[in-house]
């Protein structure tokens, strides 16, 4: 009897038991649900007036790769004649980076063009995504905001578009946001794509210039991206576009809404934001924008102690003497581009170290050997990116652009009243500054050839005259360090065809860069330029 | 049962909330048998010493009892005539026949050296050794790697095939390294899964003294149950815990070390240095000229460390409840200066037993705190620092005349031992657990269990660098000071029904359950600089000026994650011949995407008792013979939180009309099909015991694929946002071997010798690194990175290759110049300046293709030693320190063996390259742990029950070809056999230590 009771008792348990068991399995609940603390997401997230700005400052933040770590900067500058990063004794040796660069023997996996690649795409993305929002009335906007919005992110995606058919040429024209695999477009399709945007989008783009559009593609800016499109059209599709160049410049000059800088170290002081050439800047900033670090790979680490800096630069890179060799002494660009002898300290004036004008090899040179780039102003307690706004598009290039598609088009002397007009403020004697139109269209003034330990040249190579070399001088020394000279080069035709420093001509397929080895990899749309 | 519908039924009823689930135990009510004739006796083992906690049970019925401290029982037995079987771990169980006329019996139990009716402790249960139809190993206390040990792993380091644990860093705040059957995951790591009796914790959850065993479970079969985390195996950590009717006891084990610098590189000091300029040499930067001084930089800041651990652990009960109370005390220097760590764990842990036995409930508590001095910012060591040492002239001066460090102004070249001393820096961890849990035998073979476990575990961080540090003297930021905090909180709940009964020869067991863990992170930091003075450290941050001047930094963050699981499990013993096991595990993650958060993971293995059989009952010298069989998936909850959500964050500057705004972006690309990476594993195995168990072992063999691995897939964007995606693309196969051999040669009276052999092999292999979604054009990528100034990848992912492989140019000779002459892939020669990333080659692989260990333990009257040793073989090793540094060109100090000439021909005068001469062989063999101890006779001293006094001695000495420090080195990760130049070097600890009980 006891163990009947038992027994019963023992079900009523494991009936409760497994009642409470199930109770207990559901209670624990199977909600797997995420639940965010430190970002929103985007289905609960809705946009306010504010947030406006800062979703398309997506659009513009990728453009500060230009003069950040193998940027931009590094792509248009150390394949050129101008700057050579070689073995000094604290490394740089980077796997051979710079040394290819030097060579024009780059590969797939190379890292200057694929940050730019991979920073242009980023911004063009961005671009899209704010027009397909707004498109989708996702953000709080007027319809006469969206109109000025979608131009203007159609005007920076065409500024990368410009960087891009430089650069890598055949790459894949994106115009909308979405998730088909990017299809491959021909370079002339590319540059087709490029004027027609901007021509349309002009008459949308605001033609104030102060403070609200500073940093922001206005009509003048477009204008400007154009008139470079413009300029090197033969270079990306064989036909040239003189006419169109000297129209859009045109459009910038008599809008009056720019003057030459009085001084030129003005256009790269840390507070040049306010400088009258400005036609587009990238604002750069120590505390809040720190993405240039151009300076550190340019300065030895003592010049931390010239510049009274909190940062020990790392010493690299330097200018290759041919180049230094071209200037004129009395040319103030000389000393206002390049840091050259005895270097101070900036607390008791002593000699810190002396710079000179020799750069034995790529493969061995001591941190001394060769002149500094000291174009951008190094502010005191200055760290490891500087506060100077990069300025990307500036008013002398309006006029350079014009006087050289006069040049071109049988208008040699009204070129050089322009070219003499913009040397005249780096030099003391208007004698030594006006240049002439014979001069523009003769000969380089670089004397060309591979040099030996010594300096000698002991390659000479491709002597024959650069047609308007004189004219592609006068633009090294104007934007000496700005991050174009590749781009010069390629256009007068001396970059596939002369030997300098280490450098002996590879062939026309290295004006474009190839396309990088992860791009290919994961887009099987994507054909190799040719060549590689 | 099918789990599927299991779910669906709860999903019906009704929710109740989590921690309620835990008390309806208590109102369970129960009966209480009755008996009928009295049996008492005494047992001892063959020395006659008597056996406390011996189980005597009344065969076919649950009527039991076990030996008190002095061996004696008394048991009433049900029926007359009964069989009792006695039952001890260790110990072969026997069975007496009970005649009417026996009231006092006298037992001798004979050990059992091949351990069958040992308890193994398996996912949410245990199993007798003899029923287990899979891979699993486990270390009793007895057999541990004694001495200043890093964590738990290292107390099984060599004992266990197929589980690798090494300790490639010195540092006294790090753990070991561990690996189980290779690589089977990308981003998932290889850290099993640690459970700490029953909870989820980590391998310093409890201090190695506190340990009483550790199980490891190897195969996919075994570690099926726990699913989601089960692919690298599961550890099960078992601490010391008191018994009822035991003696209270106290046991005290504490121990002294000395630690030092397992070997040291051979850089030139400043005799050498001197004689390299007169010889001619010149250099750059940091040896530009003898600045007067003989200083050895790496004494300057290492020392000879001393170290201290006492551990106490309290012991009792009574018929219905014991307890067992431990507290723990560490205080480990590090080799170098004040780098340290100081650990203090507590545990207290009650089990009390209701209702005769019936109820069963246990509450818990582990605390631990734990201080280290920072000597970087929130880490304990500054690798920095050490390479300081290194590459430092050995002539300078530590100080100046004035008593001022001495600094020059050289590309990164600062004063080490300036480094280490103005550095002011700590970190406090608290780690809290609270453990409750109730089980309730509703029949004598159903029992029901819940437990609730409430974890914690908080840090709090602070770090300075006076205006003596070079961030002042160098870099003008006058006293740098940083705080931090994390905080981590975790639930966790599991309910469990178990079931067992017998039919004759039918034996089954049942289990199923349900598991609830909810995991939240959440921490801020800040940092500020410009002090008025160094007297305040990091205790007044406020005072800096740094944040005015927008030159201070903070954050916070917060982050949780859930998994939940529903699981069962069979087991079926057929006449102790035929065992089968099938589990089945449904786990959720939060982390996946919302149509993929729920996985299924089966187990299923088999067994044959060959030994059983009628047809071998005559082969006398076999003592144990078992073919096992098993098939389970396991998963592995890979990557970070709230990957497959779309999210928004405000990220970086942008100028708007003059002022700073942040940019709103997508903080990811999110992938919606995020899933469990999910590994396939086939194992089959083989127990044998021969001669009384005399030699016995076990032989595996598994095979595991893992499907969907997670990746950072590098994607186009375009489409995409950003240029990779959390994406399960890669397929991973390992395969291998695994033996385990135990022999007692001798054993006698006076001298027992016992010897273990472990052997383990792994085959790796990238299958696939594509998907339908995801394509890579080519079939690899690399991996790696040497660096600055070299720059380069180390390493190649390649499908249809090994992971680890080491990818570079392969250096054949030197030319005249002293430059690298390179063989190009097609055998054609070339110089390294003409090389270009297209002549690299795989040059070796960084993973070892076996392990192995051979420990011995001999005893001879009260005298036991222990000797271990240990090796790898078959891998390659890239030697940074000599990439770096035997290199006469650099602007640095050097090794020495920079000045020997290459291949015998010319001394180097290249730039520093990745070539193959520096890719090493890394095999080895390791005389790892030697003890020596002696234990007092029990009638020396009467207040003690043991006392036992010993020597010990952690990586004693190597035997390698290898040039660098030590062998083992970092195998985690896709880039394996780095052995890195900045790493704290590993250690060599001697110990003296005593173990007595009260």
């Amino acid at each position: 009897m006891k163990s009947k009771i038992k027994t019963l008792k023992s079900l009523r348990l494991i009936a409760s038991a497994l009642t409470l068991s199930i109770a207990v399995v559901i209670s624990g609940c199977t909600n797997l649900d995420e639940e965010v603390f430190s970002e929103v997401t985007e289905s609960s997230f809705t946009p306010s007036e504010a947030d406006i700005i800062s979703v398309m400052a997506s659009a513009y933040t990728p453009m500060r790769f230009v003069m950040g770590w193998q940027g931009y900067f590094d792509l248009q500058e150390e394949p050129g004649d101008m700057f050579i990063t070689p073995t000094r004794p604290n490394g740089w040796d980077d796997g051979g980076t710079y040394k290819r660069m030097h060579f024009h023997e780059w590969t797939e996996t190379q890292w200057q063009p694929r940050n730019t690649w991979i920073n242009c795409f980023n911004g063009i993305n961005s671009a899209n995504r704010v027009i397909l929002q707004i498109e989708l009335g996702q953000l709080p906007v007027s319809e006469e905001q969206a109109a000025a919005i979608i131009a203007e992110m159609r005007g920076v995606r065409a500024l990368y578009y410009s960087m891009l058919i430089d650069t890598h040429g055949n790459v894949p024209i994106i115009a909308s946001y979405s998730d088909e695999l990017p299809v491959q477009s021909s370079r002339a399709d590319v540059y087709n794509f490029i004027v027609s945007e901007l021509t349309e989008v002009i008459p949308d783009l605001s033609e104030v210039v102060d403070v609200s559009t500073y940093g922001r593609i206005t009509k003048w800016a477009a204008y400007h991206i154009l008139a470079r499109v413009y300029l090197n059209a033969e270079v990306y599709t064989g036909t040239p576009q003189w006419a169109n160049v000297i129209d859009a410049c045109d459009e910038i000059i008599n809008s009056d809404a720019f003057i030459l800088s009085e001084n030129y170290s003005d256009i790269f002081s840390t507070n040049n934001e306010t400088n009258p050439e400005m036609v587009f800047a990238i604002p750069y900033d120590q505390i809040f924008a720190g993405q240039w670090n151009a300076h550190m790979k340019m300065l030895l680490p003592d010049h931390r102690l010239v510049f009274g800096m909190q940062a020990q630069p790392w010493g690299g890179s330097s200018c290759n003497p041919q180049f230094i060799n071209s200037y004129n002494p009395n040319d103030k660009r000389l000393s206002d581009t390049w840091l050259m002898g005895d270097q101070l300290s900036a607390t008791d004036g002593s000699v810190v170290m002396t710079l000179i004008n020799e750069m034995p090899s790529i493969y061995d040179c001591e941190f001394t050997e060769g002149f500094r780039c000291g174009k951008y102003e190094i502010a005191p307690e200055a760290n490891g990116s500087l506060s100077v706004d990069f300025p990307f598009l500036r008013y002398t290039d309006v006029l350079m652009m014009k006087a050289e598609a006069l040049l071109r088009t049988d208008k040699s002397e009204e070129a050089a009243t322009i070219v003499t007009q913009i040397r005249m403020r780096s030099f003391d004697d208007a004698t030594t500054a006006t240049v002439t139109g014979a001069e523009l269209i003769g000969n380089t003034t670089v004397q060309y050839g591979t040099l030996d330990e010594e300096g000698n040249i002991d390659d000479f190579g491709d002597q024959t005259t650069v047609t308007y070399g004189r004219f592609l001088d006068e633009l090294g020394w104007e934007f000496a360090a700005e991050a174009r000279r590749r781009s010069d080069m390629i256009r007068f035709g001396v970059y596939q065809t002369k030997n300098w420093y280490n450098h002996t001509p590879k062939g026309d397929y290295t004006t474009l860069f190839p396309i990088g080895l992860e791009e290919l990899n994961t887009n099987s749309n994507l054909d190799q330029n040719p060549g590689y | 049962m099918n789990n599927t519908n299991l779910f669906q039924i709860f999903k019906t009823s009704i929710c109740l909330k989590l921690k309620t689930k835990l008390s309806f135990v208590l109102f369970l009510v129960v009966s209480i048998g009755f008996a009928q004739q009295k049996i008492s006796g005494n047992i001892t083992d063959a020395n006659g010493l008597p056996l406390l906690g011996v189980s005597i049970l009344e065969k076919n019925t649950t009527n039991g009892t076990t030996s008190d401290f002095d061996g004696n029982f008394t048991i009433n037995t049900i029926n007359s005539g009964s069989v009792l079987e006695f039952s001890y771990v260790g110990f072969k169980t026997i069975e007496i026949q009970l005649k009417d006329s026996d009231t006092n019996l006298k037992i001798t139990l004979e050990e059992d050296l091949q351990k069958l009716s040992e308890v193994v402790v398996i996912g949410y249960g245990t199993q007798k050794r003899a029923d287990v139809t899979s891979a699993v190993a486990t270390v009793k206390s007895e057999s541990f790697v004694q001495g200043n040990v890093k964590d738990a792993a290292q107390l099984i380091q060599g004992k266990v095939a197929g589980l690798s644990v090494s300790a490639p860093s010195g540092d006294p705040t790090t753990g070991t390294q561990i690996s189980l059957r290779g690589t089977s995951s990308i981003l998932g790591g290889t850290n099993p899964l640690i459970l700490v009796d029953g909870v989820p914790g980590s391998l310093s959850t409890v201090a190695p003294e506190d340990i009483e065993s550790i199980d490891v479970l190897k195969d996919g079969s075994a570690t099926a149950i726990y699913g989601t985390r089960g692919t690298n195996g599961v550890i099960i950590i078992t601490t010391k815990s008191g018994k009822n009717d035991m003696k209270s006891t106290i046991e005290y084990n504490g121990y002294a070390s000395l630690t030092t610098i397992a070997n040291t590189l051979d850089f030139l000091d400043a005799n050498e240095l001197r004689q390299k300029y007169d010889e001619g040499y010149t250099f750059n930067g940091a040896n530009v000229e003898d600045f007067g001084a003989s200083t050895d930089w790496v004494d300057e800041i290492t020392r000879e460390a001393y170290s201290q651990v006492h551990s106490l652990i309290f012991r009792g009960g009574n018929s219905t409840s014991n307890l067992t109370a431990s507290l723990n005390y560490r205080d480990i220097e590090g080799i170098f200066l004040k780098s340290n760590n100081e650990k203090y764990t507590s545990r207290i842990n009650v089990n009390h037993a209701m209702f005769d036995n019936k109820l069963k409930a246990n509450v818990g508590i582990i605390l631990s705190e734990q201080t280290f001095n920072a000597l970087g910012d929130g880490s304990s060591f500054n690798p920095y620092i050490y390479r300081q040492a290194l590459i430092r002239n050995p002539t300078e001066p530590v100080k100046n005349d004035d008593g001022s460090w001495y600094e020059r102004d050289v590309y990164f070249y600062d004063n080490p031992v300036a480094y280490i001393q103005e550095t002011i820096g700590q970190n406090r961890y608290r780690n809290t657990r609270f453990d409750m849990s109730l089980s309730y035998d509703i029949l004598d073979n159903l029992t029901v269990k819940g437990l609730y476990t409430r974890k914690g575990n908080s840090n709090i961080r602070g770090f300075y660098q006076t205006k003596n540090h070079v961030s002042t003297v160098k870099s003008g930021q006058d006293g740098f000071a940083s705080r931090g905090t994390d905080d981590y909180v975790g639930n966790y709940g599991q309910f469990t029904i178990d079931y067992k009964e017998s039919f004759g020869a039918h034996k089954v067991t049942g289990l199923a359950g349900y598991n609830y863990e909810d995991n939240t992170n959440e921490g801020f930091w800040v940092n500020n600089r410009r002090f008025p003075t160094d007297a305040f450290t990091y205790n007044n941050i406020g005072s800096g000026q740094g944040l005015q001047l927008g030159e201070a930094g903070m954050g916070s963050y917060k982050n949780s994650n859930k998994l939940i699981a529903f699981f069962a499990r069979v087991t079926y013993n057929y006449d102790n011949r035929y065992l089968f096991m099938a589990s089945m595990r449904r786990e959720g993650s939060s982390r996946f995407g919302a149509d993929n958060k729920w996985g299924n993971f089966p187990g299923v293995s088999l067994g044959w008792r060959v030994d059983q059989e009628d047809f071998a009952e005559n082969w006398d010298w076999l003592s144990n013979l078992k073919l096992r069989t098993g098939f389970g998936v396991t998963g592995i909850n890979a990557g970070n939180n709230y990957q497959s959500l779309s999210g928004l964050t405000y990220g970086q500057y942008f100028l708007n009309n003059g002022q700073w705004v942040r940019q709103l972006v997508p903080s990811r690309n999110a992938n919606p099909d995020l899933r469990w990476e999910k590994k396939e594993e086939f194992n089959v195995g083989l127990d044998f015991g021969f001669f009384d168990g005399k030699i016995n072992g076990a032989i595996d063999y598994y095979n595991r694929t893992t499907k969907d691995a997670l990746f950072n897939y590098s994607v186009p964007t375009p489409p995409y946002f950003y240029g990779s995606i959390a994406a399960n693309v890669a397929e991973i196969k390992n395969s291998g071997l695994e033996f385990l051999l135990n022999i007692t040669p001798v054993q006698n009276e006076n001298f027992e010798w016992t010897t273990n052999l472990t052997y383990s092999t792994n085959t790796n292999k990238i299958v696939s690194l594509s998907n339908d979604e995801f394509q890579l054009t080519n079939d690899f990528f690399d991996q790696g990175y040497t660096g600055e100034p070299i720059q380069i990848s180390t390493h190649r992912v390649q499908e249809g290759q090994p992971i680890g492989n080491f990818y570079g140019l392969k250096s054949v000779d030197i030319d005249d110049n002293g430059i690298w002459i390179i063989e190009r892939p097609d055998g054609t020669l070339v110089s390294a300046t003409e090389a270009t990333t297209d002549d690299r080659r795989v040059l070796g692989n960084g993973l070892p293709k076996a392990y192995y260990s051979w420990n011995n333990t001999f005893k001879y009257k009260n005298f036991d030693l222990m000797v271990n040793l240990r090796g790898a073989l078959d891998y390659q090793i890239l030697n940074f320190s000599r990439m770096f540094y035997e290199n006469p060109t650099i602007s640095y100090n050097t090794l020495d063996s920079a000045y020997d000439q290459v291949y015998g021909k010319a001394v180097l005068n290249d730039v520093q390259r990745y070539v193959s001469y520096y890719v090493e062989d890394g095999d080895f063999l390791k005389i790892d742990n030697v003890t020596l101890g002696y234990t007092l006779p029990k009638n020396i001293l009467k207040f003690t029950q043991s006392f036992r006094i010993y020597a010990t001695g952690l990586n004693l000495a190597t035997i390698t070809s290898y040039k660098g420090i030590d062998p083992e080195v970092n195998r985690e990760g896709l880039a394996p056999g780095n052995d890195e130049r900045d790493k704290y070097p590993s250690t060599r600890t001697f110990s003296l230590g005593v173990n007595f009980t009260f």
